[in-house]
């Protein structure tokens, strides 16, 4: 029997707002074979479309651990469907230097680099950085974000002028 | 658990004879709306209870509005052309399958004020505009460098609220308000 967060997670996903982006191809579940062998609840795996770039792919996938959702915010790397594991930090999506996206999604200088993002939403990031409510206070995960909120985020930022590819 | 009840749901929309649907209204989320080619989509707004029986003051308006995107620059205060539906047609002959979005307003229009700069833009969209479309707008408008327009966002005049971009202006207003101030501000990067 599926727990409480995992029905909440069952419901938002089957929601107008998270259809509306499948729809227009800008998020969905990865297809079953790119999950990790075995992977089982709270491990949940979506793709995000990107803009296009020269060599780079046309979307990106991530490993969400949604255990406590909606009141502990997702946290996860992104994701290899075909060798079913953490993308290698070589194919991770680039940012221009300096800019908000190279920010985020940085490969170094905090604990989960490599395995989170570096933005409020992220569970592991959100650690150890209580400015962050003053300071973008907009992005802080409360009970009312769902898993849109987080797609929507990171998708737009792969469509941005300021990705530049791997 | 989730990915294959949902996926079921999708492939039983494709290929079943109902529409499936996006239905927006007022200050609401949105919900997925069903119905087959034949019914008016008065028979299906009430049925799901937008509308009762008997139109009332509510507009309804077929599909996303984007045509601001193609405002010329030198437009002040332009306006949106987007008609609202006759509802007594059907979802076939409404090509409701393909423009996917249904919206449901008493505003015919939403007047929308973007400050940058010192400067005010304004323009009065559909409510079935996103706020994605909105934004792309004013970073027109305001002329800001293609190389950095894309941290620019839209927040909402006096709160910290910044709506996400997949949403649309017409959930953003409560009847009888039929007017939007955001603030085109630069998106903090994440430090410390």
């Amino acid at each position: 029997m599926s727990s409480p967060e995992q029905r909440l997670v069952e419901s938002d996903l089957q929601g107008a707002p998270f259809r509306i982006g499948v729809t227009k191809g800008r998020w969905g579940f990865a297809e079953p074979g790119a999950a990790a062998e075995g992977a089982a609840w709270p491990r949940t795996y979506f793709w995000m479309a990107a803009a296009t770039r020269q060599n780079a792919p046309d979307r990106y996938y991530v490993e969400l651990d949604l255990s406590g959702y909606r009141s502990v915010p997702p946290t996860g790397p992104f994701w290899d469907p075909v060798k079913r594991q953490r993308l290698e930090h070589g194919k991770w999506p680039k940012g221009k230097p300096g800019s908000r996206f190279a920010q985020v999604f940085r490969l170094g200088g905090f604990s989960g680099a490599g395995s989170a993002f570096y933005h409020p939403y992220d569970r592991v990031a959100r650690l150890n950085h209580n400015q962050w409510p003053s300071e973008q206070p907009h992005l802080i995960w409360t009970e009312k974000h769902t898993i849109v909120d987080y797609l929507e985020e990171f998708q737009s930022m792969l469509m941005s002028g300021d990705y530049v590819g791997v | 658990m989730t990915m294959e009840k949902v996926a079921a749901d999708d492939l039983a929309a494709r290929h079943g004879g109902d529409h499936e649907f996006f239905l927006h209204a007022n200050g609401a989320e949105p919900k997925i709306g069903k119905g087959a080619p034949h019914e008016t989509l008065r028979e299906v707004l009430i049925r799901v209870g937008i509308i009762e029986d008997g139109r009332g003051n509510t507009l309804v308006f077929v599909g996303e509005c984007d045509v601001a995107l193609r405002e010329s620059d030198e437009i002040e205060d332009g306006i949106d052309k987007h008609e609202p539906v006759d509802i007594s047609l059907t979802l076939e002959v409404l090509e409701v399958h393909r423009h996917r979005h249904v919206h449901c307003h008493t505003c015919r229009h939403i007047a929308v004020e973007v400050n940058f700069g010192g400067k005010t833009k304004r323009h009065r969209f559909s409510p079935a505009t996103t706020v994605g479309v909105v934004t792309e707008w004013a970073r027109r408008k305001f002329k800001l460098d293609p190389e950095s327009a894309s941290e620019y966002v839209l927040q909402i005049c006096g709160t910290t609220t910044q709506p996400r971009s997949d949403e649309h202006l017409g959930k953003l207003v409560d009847a009888p308000v039929c007017s939007l101030c955001f603030n085109l501000v630069k998106e903090v990067s994440p430090q410390g």
